[in-house]
């Protein structure tokens, strides 16, 4: 009962306070300590516990396509994409590379021209001039997955030079070499799978915003009316809406927030009416055609930095000192033993 | 002034004391105002917490949210679907994560009494082990241990999107009639959000990441904001000790919000020549 109960408290509790004032205390070891061991510690037994989730992932998978449950199909896809990178980490490389020693200085742009037959050259004078500069001993820039492939064509280059050996690069570096079959099921398989889910957010921002920007109260009002300055205010396009446009659309907005109290509708038309002929008069007046004169709420990029800068800033910094403070009393909490979450 | 307090303030003065007079000897120079900082808000909930201890009323107002929880579960059991919890995709050294698995033991709690399915996919396999443990001693104590299972709370990945992809997965597949999302979160809120939206399930969310927060808002039906999510565990335990340290928090921000009035008014008095003193400069904050 001690070891599971009252064990991991004093153990957090120790930690923790160690950990806290280790932050001020002036010395070496225990600045080490907080710095660099405690960070190493957590990392490594983050990566011994990988071992619990995938064990856990794969059991639940297997579990799935024995009982034949309701989508059992997808655990199979599951346990054949752990599988296949279990494979391709540890037991099969897929790294084969081929070295040439002592070439043909009269067969450097034959070379060349074999080499774009098996991958993009950008610039073959470029690659001609470094094969050049290692004549000696060079290795073709292709990384092949399969050794028969490597064989073959290493067969075709055996006029070109002396020597023509074939490699295979080194346990640990083979998930790191861009071509090796490790690097080809990350970047092939895996980077578009992630992407997609990435891009699904645009169609989920598009519908979120629908939902948040429905005219529903005067709040809903605010943010939709935020949202769109905001948005024209960022891109080129703003800077383009002339001082007339949003002066009316100043008096609409203002018209909008009277409306409640002002009855008469013949009234209110005739003060929007009003408003629009004066803030436009006094534009023609004091000549705000010219850029340099336009005031600055009149200009939507303005509004938008203004928006961003003074509103949104002052509301996000309330969440984050209500956020700090949170976290403080949490982690007060966690320390002082009062909450345990283990 | 009572008792407690005195010693409480003596107690704060000496460690401050010791710390200005040892300064740059036994600590590094540099971080006063961080350590001046802990200690008074340590002090501060330190002494709120031991005042509800010893039975002092202290009154939280509602939030919503909290109170929305057990009416998801609720739904969900009357519904014969599931519940879905999600504790974000941080580890254990997130205090988010650790404030998400707090949540996750009172809603484990309440799974427990109505017997309602309970659903934990994690993405990282200590936060799997924690959930665990929490789900287990809730079910305990729910006196319903033989309910809880291991592989309630399971693991899907340790990439972002693809846990983002495995939770959307089984929201499709199984549709839970509450989803709750507590914990830390990034890029993956809002899918997550949207496809619970889009099953029509009840969501509560709550995050310490402010960026996340307004995706949480428009697509959840409550969101637990800043502190509130902090706050949550504390608030539904009703154990006097830790709605002290609530009540702690919330006197602190009124101290924070004195601190940054008093700084700001004292500012301008010296830039309208007033005084001749920088208030930032000396409490090292410029």
């Amino acid at each position: 009962m001690f070891l599971k109960r009252q064990m991991p408290a004093i153990i957090a509790i120790g930690v923790g306070l160690f950990i806290l004032f280790g932050h001020f205390i002036n010395n070496p070891n225990i600045q080490g300590f907080v710095n660099n061991d405690a960070t190493q510690w957590f990392d490594i037994i983050a990566s011994f516990a990988i071992f619990l989730g995938a064990l856990n992932m794969l059991k639940l998978q297997v579990v799935k396509v024995v009982k034949r449950s309701k989508g059992w199909q997808y655990s199979l896809l599951a346990i054949f994409g752990f599988a296949f990178a279990i494979f391709a980490g540890f037991f099969f490389r897929g790294a084969n590379y081929i070295t040439l020693t002592e070439i043909n200085p009269h067969k450097v742009n034959i070379l060349v021209e074999y080499i774009s037959t098996i991958q993009e050259v950008d610039d073959p004078v470029l690659m001609a001039s470094r094969i050049e500069g290692s004549l000696a001993s060079y290795e073709i820039p292709k990384i092949f997955i399969s050794k028969a492939t490597a064989e073959s064509f290493a067969v075709s280059l055996s006029s070109i030079a002396n020597n023509v050996t074939l490699g295979v690069k080194p346990w640990g570096a083979h998930v790191q070499i861009k071509g090796s079959l490790f690097s080809w099921m990350f970047f092939k398989i895996f980077t578009p799978l992630s992407s997609t889910m990435f891009a699904l957010l645009a169609f989920f921002v598009a519908s979120a915003s629908y939902r948040a920007f429905r005219i529903r109260n005067f709040e809903a009002t605010l943010l939709l009316v935020s949202g769109i300055i905001l948005m024209i205010g960022r891109v080129p396009v703003g800077e383009l809406v002339p001082w007339w446009l949003v002066s009316t659309l100043i008096v609409f907005g203002i018209g909008a927030l009277i409306a409640p109290f002002i009855p008469n509708k013949k009234l209110l038309f005739g003060i929007i009416i009003g408003g629009i002929t004066l803030s436009s008069g006094i534009g023609v007046l004091l000549d705000w055609n010219l850029a340099v004169n336009i005031p600055g709420f009149l200009s939507l990029p303005n509004i938008s930095e203004w928006i961003f800068d003074y509103p949104t800033a002052a509301g996000s910094r309330a969440i984050m000192i209500g956020i700090a403070l949170g976290t403080i009393a949490t982690s007060f909490r966690i320390i002082l033993g009062i909450e345990k979450p283990f | 002034m009572n008792n407690k307090l005195l010693v409480i303030c003596a107690s704060t003065l000496i460690v401050i004391l010791t710390y200005w007079v040892t300064y740059g000897f036994w600590f590094i120079t540099g971080n006063a105002p961080t350590f001046v900082g802990i200690i008074i808000v340590s002090a501060t909930i330190f002494y709120y917490i031991d005042a509800a201890k010893s039975g002092k009323e202290i009154y939280l107002r509602p939030i919503s949210g909290l109170k929305a929880i057990e009416e998801a579960v609720g739904r969900a059991t009357e519904m014969g679907k599931s519940v879905l919890f999600v504790p974000g995709i941080s580890d254990m050294d997130q205090v988010d994560t650790v404030a998400g698995i707090n949540i996750l033991g009172h809603v484990a709690e309440i799974t427990a009494k109505y017997e309602t399915e309970l659903n934990v996919p994690t993405c990282r396999a200590i936060v799997m082990e924690s959930a665990r443990e929490s789900c287990r001693e809730s079910y305990l104590r729910a006196g319903r241990p033989d309910l809880y299972y291991d592989d309630m709370v399971h693991y899907i990945s340790d990439d972002q999107f693809a846990y983002a992809a495995g939770v959307n997965g089984i929201m499709i597949r199984e549709k839970p009639a509450a989803c709750f999302y507590q914990g830390k979160f990034y890029a993956e809120s809002l899918l997550l959000a949207e496809t619970g939206n889009s099953i029509g399930a009840i969501q509560i969310a709550g995050t310490g990441s402010a960026s996340q927060i307004p995706f949480f808002v428009t697509a959840c039906d409550y969101t637990l904001i800043g502190e509130e999510f902090f706050a949550a565990s504390a608030y539904l335990s009703n154990k006097p000790e830790l709605i002290g340290s609530i009540k702690g928090q919330d006197i602190v921000k009124l101290m924070v919000m004195i601190l940054m009035t008093g700084i700001f008014v004292l500012d301008i008095f010296r830039q309208m020549g007033l005084i001749d003193f920088n208030i930032l400069i000396l409490l090292g904050l410029n």
